[in-house]
């Protein structure tokens, strides 16, 4: 704490220039625990520039590490007693900003904050979109919902929120509902990829309106469509008018930011996911055990490696006018069919699968809880995303699947004792042997 | 093989149609005259004619500045030669033929039955030189349903037809020496071989524009189809396959284009056909089991308009697209879009299992019992191209221009149809 008081002073960081080229000055105030740090940059061509951002960025590692050291882990009041010892974390993340906004073709750097949920198949979003936006060199705040002591912060990708702050992300914790009292920056972007309902998300929107934001992004859901006859769904189709999120893409487009967006992805896959999806048919491929798909089997769905929305995302970042006012189905640019897909992990597992297809009710259970996916066609393009930000979906399932399948035998999931109780009672409606 | 993109030296950047010959090609220069490559330099009208062919531009300044044949001369030689007047003549052409503004001489393999006949009124009315090469088993001009007198009489007024037969290769070749059609327009081909005599015969060929088949992927657990996807050389389309193929090994610039399924008025094809005969007899409509399988349909007059897209597109040179409908159907869908089309109330859809039966020769649904469609944002993206028709707008359009007005081509056969319905022991039902 002692190195906030150092920092009452100017700091000037200064940037090899060649005198030749036009030069830009940038100057920051930066508030934190009740002083004010006025922050110089000068930069000159793009490539000193570069140099700058390098610079900052050494800076920011060394100091974001030191400062991680410090960091209390205990709650909500840690943000404001860490405020003031992140400060010079938070001027050496808004130097390398700065100055990476210099450079390039006049692309603005940006401070966003990620509200993320604490659980469930979204949480790997933040984690993925986080790091994505480090790496293009924007500040990133991600503030995950509820206690950093809790359970739920055992589980990834919460689990490896290390690896954000090694890269300089500003991790915190507190109730989304209280988020104006959580002692938090204004914020450029705000990305609300926690609330399914206009109660929970409310606030959020409120608050980053109120505080200056430009950008709100939010994680909706391709769960909303309207089933079709004509997949897939694209932007635009009919969704189901009670659905949560489509009353808060709705109370967002009448907010009046700059630039907003709704994301509606489907099922994902990739490290650090926080609920399980290819681990279903992995249990089973493993052990040897048939596979129970209910139906045919050919009902497709999208299964998509995570980093196609983070990219999706800090896409709509970079480009807020052309993602304003937009739907994107957040989805990779193939769908799979269910067999296809125990297909697709076997082979990514080295091993046969056996496919044995059965009808839910007469098997007498419950496909919502036999089969981890919607026993439908559940099926979106990522038509929005792919026109108006010339986004381009990077998903090689196979290969995905592959990563996938080594990380898992890597914990040790394979020698789990998982009890297939629910398989058992589907395959004894079959009267289908099963090989122990 | 599939969306290799052809690299033609010095393509021109324009959308002028002229491309020079790559070298080793069989539309090099006759032998003993100078190789152009497009860096060929005629001084300051360099870059307007880089890029272009010279046995086709040099041909007609020739004629314009009434001088001999210069395909065989140097070009360094061309300039001084046939003097400043013609030179500028042949930038004006050029800018014309750079502006994509110039008729072409189009042959079109068919086009007196479906897919033709639509796409050959849409180039005669963007101005173009049209000629059909058919047997002439159909009549050469019919007016279309929908078609008004004039309309028609304007077309058949100006539409050109050559009689033959084109199996006969070698009669195909001199019928079409000395033609020197521009574009064809090969709508009806099924085989790689019976490319080349239409390629011997036109040397100065600008482009050969293929009417292939989304047939030829390879059935995959994960779609849509792209054009980079895996083709299979076993498929009942390897004939398409193998056109493509020789297509890029010859060195002519070449287009591809692979629908699914088309539908339209006058279909000949029983896709849409099939629902509505059994719409119209009240019956029961028989589908594969779990009726779920996902095609696409794509309107013939979608598919004519992006035939014409391509058209001296330099983009589309040594490329393929998949051309359909912009969203996808069910099998339980397309019975239910063809309702609505139809104007009829809800079907009675029946599903059943095809291994419980054997039908024989005979078919007893339409469609490939499988998932077949294709993404065609290829087309979308680069040929500025879009589907008009929706599917119940397409449907309604070829149900109120043909099917609703009692006209067919296969008689209305329900026998598979009765197996089906007698084994699951569903009642009929039969319109009075």
């Amino acid at each position: 704490m002692a190195l906030s008081q150092s920092l009452a002073s100017l700091v000037l960081i200064p940037c090899s220039s060649s005198p030749s080229s036009s030069s830009s000055s940038s100057s920051l105030a930066v508030a934190a625990s009740g002083q004010t740090f006025r922050l110089f940059l000068r930069s000159g061509s793009s490539s000193s520039s570069s140099f700058c951002s390098q610079f900052c960025t050494a800076h920011l590692s060394l100091f974001s590490s030191f400062l991680t050291e410090q960091h209390q882990r205990n709650g909500l009041r840690s943000v404001e007693r860490r405020a003031a010892g992140a400060a010079w974390n938070n001027v050496v993340v808004r130097a390398a900003a700065a100055a990476a906004a210099v450079q390039g073709q006049g692309e603005s750097k940006k401070k966003v904050l990620i509200v993320n949920t604490n659980s469930g198949g979204h949480a790997i979003i933040g984690f993925w979109f986080a790091k994505d936006l480090r790496a293009a060199g924007h500040a990133v705040t991600i503030l995950t919902v509820g206690d950093e002591s809790s359970d739920k912060m055992k589980k990834p990708p919460f689990s490896r929120f290390s690896e954000l702050r090694d890269l300089g992300v500003e991790t915190v914790w507190g109730e989304p509902a209280d988020i104006g009292a959580l002692g938090l920056s204004s914020f450029d972007v705000v990305l609300d990829n926690n609330g399914k309902t206009l109660e929970v998300v409310k606030p959020v929107a409120d608050w980053a309106k109120a505080s200056g934001a430009k950008q709100f992004l939010f994680i909706s859901s391709a769960g909303i469509y309207k089933s079709t006859d004509e997949p897939p769904h694209v932007e635009g189709d009919e969704v189901k008018g009670d659905a949560g999120h489509k009353i808060v893409e709705d109370y967002l487009a009448g907010l009046g930011f700059e630039s907003w967006a709704s994301f509606r992805p489907q099922y994902m896959t990739g490290s650090g996911n926080n609920k399980d999806c290819e681990e279903w048919f992995f249990d089973r491929i493993v052990r040897g055990r048939p596979v129970p798909i209910p139906g045919s089997g050919l009902q497709v769905t999208n299964i998509s490696h995570v980093s196609d929305l983070s990219s999706m995302l800090t896409l709509a970042v970079e480009k807020p006018a052309a993602a304003n006012g937009s739907i994107f189905n957040a989805v990779s640019d193939r769908a799979v069919t269910f067999d296809g897909l125990v297909r697709l992990c076997a082979k990514a597992a080295g091993k046969e699968a056996e496919i044995v297809h059965y009808d839910p009710k007469a098997a007498g259970v419950d496909a919502k809880k036999s089969f981890p996916f919607r026993n439908m066609h559940f099926y979106a393009e990522p038509r929005a995303a792919s026109t108006k930000l010339g986004w381009e979906s990077k998903t090689n399932l196979q290969e995905d699947l592959k990563a996938r399948y080594e990380e898992y035998i890597a914990i040790g999931r394979d020698k789990k004792d998982i009890k297939f109780e629910l398989d058992d009672k589907i395959l004894e409606s079959l009267l289908t042997p099963v090989s122990v | 093989m599939a969306g290799m993109s052809s690299s033609f030296p010095g393509t021109v950047t324009s959308s002028a149609p002229c491309v020079a010959a790559a070298p080793g090609s069989r539309h090099s220069l006759p032998q003993g005259a100078p190789r152009l490559h497009c860096k060929a330099s005629f001084g300051d009208l360099h870059a307007t004619f880089e890029g272009m062919r010279q046995s086709n531009i040099v041909d007609k300044i020739g004629k314009l500045a009434d001088k001999p044949n210069l395909a065989s001369s140097p070009p360094v030689a061309y300039q001084q030669r046939i003097g400043r007047k013609a030179v500028r003549q042949a930038v004006v052409m050029t800018r014309a033929l750079a502006s994509g503004g110039e008729s072409k001489n189009i042959l079109i393999m068919g086009g007196t039955r479906f897919i033709g006949l639509f796409l050959a009124r849409q180039l005669v009315a963007a101005g173009h030189q049209v000629t059909l090469f058919t047997r002439g088993k159909a009549p050469v001009t019919k007016q279309l349903p929908g078609e008004s007198d004039e309309e028609f009489s304007v077309y058949s007024s100006k539409v050109k037809h050559i009689q033959g037969d084109r199996q006969d290769f070698d009669g195909l070749k001199e019928k079409l020496t000395g033609t020197g059609f521009q574009i064809v327009y090969d709508i009806n081909g099924r085989e790689g071989k019976e490319v080349e005599p239409i390629l011997d015969a036109l040397p100065g060929l600008e482009q050969y524009i293929f009417c292939s088949s989304a047939g030829v992927y390879l059935k995959s657990d994960q779609l849509p189809h792209l054009e980079v996807d895996a083709v299979d050389p076993k498929s009942r389309h390897k004939g398409k396959l193998d056109t493509e193929t020789l297509l890029q090994s010859k060195g002519v610039p070449w287009t591809s284009i692979r629908p699914v399924y088309i539908y339209g008025p006058l279909n000949y094809n029983p896709v849409e056909e099939w629902f509505f005969q059994r719409l119209e007899a009240g019956r029961p409509i028989p589908v594969p089991a779990p009726g779920l399988q996902i095609t696409q349909l794509g309107h013939v007059k979608d598919l004519a308009n992006a035939f014409v897209k391509v058209l001296a597109n330099e983009k589309a040179y040594g490329q393929v697209y998949n051309i359909s409908g912009s969203k996808y159907v069910t099998f339980d869908g397309i019975a239910k879009a063809c309702a609505k089309a139809g104007g009829f109330a809800t079907p009675e859809i029946v599903h059943y299992n095809p291994k419980d039966f054997d039908f024989g020769k005979k078919k007893a649904f339409p469609l490939r019992d499988q998932h077949f469609f294709t993404s065609i944002a290829k087309a979308e993206t680069e040929l500025d191209w879009a589907p008009e028709f929706s599917l119940v707008d397409g449907l309604t359009d070829s149900y109120n221009l043909d099917f609703g007005r009692g006209t067919f081509r296969k008689e209305a056969d329900f026998s598979t149809d009765d197996v089906i319905l007698e084994k699951l022991g569903t009642k009929t039902v039969v319109a009075a």
